[in-house]
């Protein structure tokens, strides 16, 4: 056990050590990869019913323009289809919070009503603004079904800012910047319609 | 050579509070730490004879690394979303490893050593139980995620229907909890006064 002897086994054993760790890296990556992207897809397509569509939204994000809106902004939109005409449109915006900014999934129908909201990610007060995180949601269920028109433009506010939806108590911030970025989604909706529903022919 | 018994107790703190939130995550743990010092103990007793004893160290640095790093990969490949609960914690099983081997854990009988493993493992689960009832009013929430990949996602048995008392979740709660606990064990000790 000499100290020539000692030094290769230690060697030895970091390159043994740094090759099974590679190997196994190599072999697992493509694995969790396609569970990392699974988990993510269920995560995002769970607004809509899973029967409703066919295709792979998450593949193919929608070239968006004029991504800046009035109080939130657009990052990504996907487009949701059965047998070729489209479904619904998930619009991902980024708006101000209270204590961040906040992420919302939002699913429009091809008629222009609201499917769902969906919070993503948000960074606000735990157990006041963070219950928009929890799923599924009672508040944002009131979103569900409302457009454009319904209420109308001056209605999309709180109920203490003459509008229609009551806010999220002790919350009042974070209520409002999701009902603001719920209406810019849907303005954005109305203004392109057609690039985002994709074809004309099955009007 | 300082063989100081409290370095590797204030390892084993950490985890204690750290990833005790919830069973599942206490359980899961305390499973990748046994598997990880099962194999680092074994591969240690087959290198120690062949290296000069002021290299031990260095090849037990080597051995824990890899053994954690591979036993992450493969909890990774086994059940992502516990992976991600994790954290910190999985790779600090690699520095318990060392510690331990700095400390001479693996020169004292077997029996002292499985009982160890046990305590360990029992106070995860216990801390962590307690942890999960209180913060959470849920029981096992999550435990479908050690069972593999692709499994629903089991919310536990629902006992409050409000969640519970969020700070228990958390670090500070914690060890408050940790606190109330060994005051209790002492009061349990303490010989009744005779009257």
């Amino acid at each position: 056990m000499s100290r020539a002897t000692s030094i290769a086994m230690l060697v030895l054993l970091a390159g043994l050590g740094i090759g099974l760790t590679w190997l196994v890296h190599n072999s697992s990556a493509p694995r969790i990869a396609a569970e990392q992207r699974l988990i993510d897809s269920r995560n995002l397509l769970d607004l809509l019913t899973p029967d409703s569509y066919d295709n792979q939204p998450l593949e193919q994000p929608l070239a968006l323009e004029n991504m800046t809106l009035e109080n939130s902004t657009l990052l990504t939109g996907y487009r949701a289809s059965k047998s070729g005409q489209t479904v619904a449109v998930l619009l991902r915006t980024q708006a101000l919070g209270y204590a961040g900014t906040l992420e919302l999934l939002i699913a429009i129908d091809a008629s222009g009503r609201l499917i769902g909201v969906k919070t993503l990610k948000q960074s606000e007060t735990p157990g006041l603004g963070a219950r928009i995180a929890d799923w599924p949601n009672i508040w944002l269920q009131v979103f569900s079904g409302k457009s454009r028109t319904d209420p109308a433009d001056a209605g999309w506010a709180l109920k203490k800012d003459q509008g229609q939806f009551d806010q999220i108590a002790g919350a009042t911030i974070t209520s409002r910047a999701v009902i603001n970025a719920t209406h810019d989604a849907l303005r954005y909706f109305d203004e392109h319609r057609q690039a985002l529903l994709g074809s004309p022919s099955h009007e | 050579m300082n063989r100081s018994p409290l370095l590797p107790s204030t390892l084993m703190l950490t985890p204690l509070i750290g990833i005790t939130d919830t069973l599942m995550n206490a359980l899961g743990l305390w499973l990748l730490f046994i598997l990880v010092i099962t194999a680092f103990s074994l591969s240690m007793a087959l290198l120690r004879p062949r290296v000069l004893p002021s290299t031990h160290l260095l090849a037990g640095v080597l051995l824990a690394a890899t053994w954690t790093s591979c036993a992450e990969l493969v909890t990774q490949i086994w059940s992502l979303p516990w992976h991600q609960h994790l954290g910190i914690y999985a790779g600090l099983i690699a520095l318990q490893c060392v510690v331990l081997e700095h400390a001479g854990f693996f020169h004292r009988a077997r029996v002292e050593r499985l009982q160890l493993g046990a305590l360990f493992g029992g106070l995860l689960a216990g801390v962590g139980l307690l942890r999960e009832l209180i913060g959470n009013g849920t029981l096992g929430r999550h435990l479908s995620w050690l069972a593999g990949a692709g499994q629903t996602d089991w919310q536990g048995w629902l006992l409050t229907a409000d969640g519970g008392l969020r700070l228990a979740t958390l670090a500070p709660g914690g060890f408050i909890l940790l606190g109330l606990l060994l005051a209790a064990w002492q009061a349990w000790q303490r010989p009744q006064p005779s009257h």
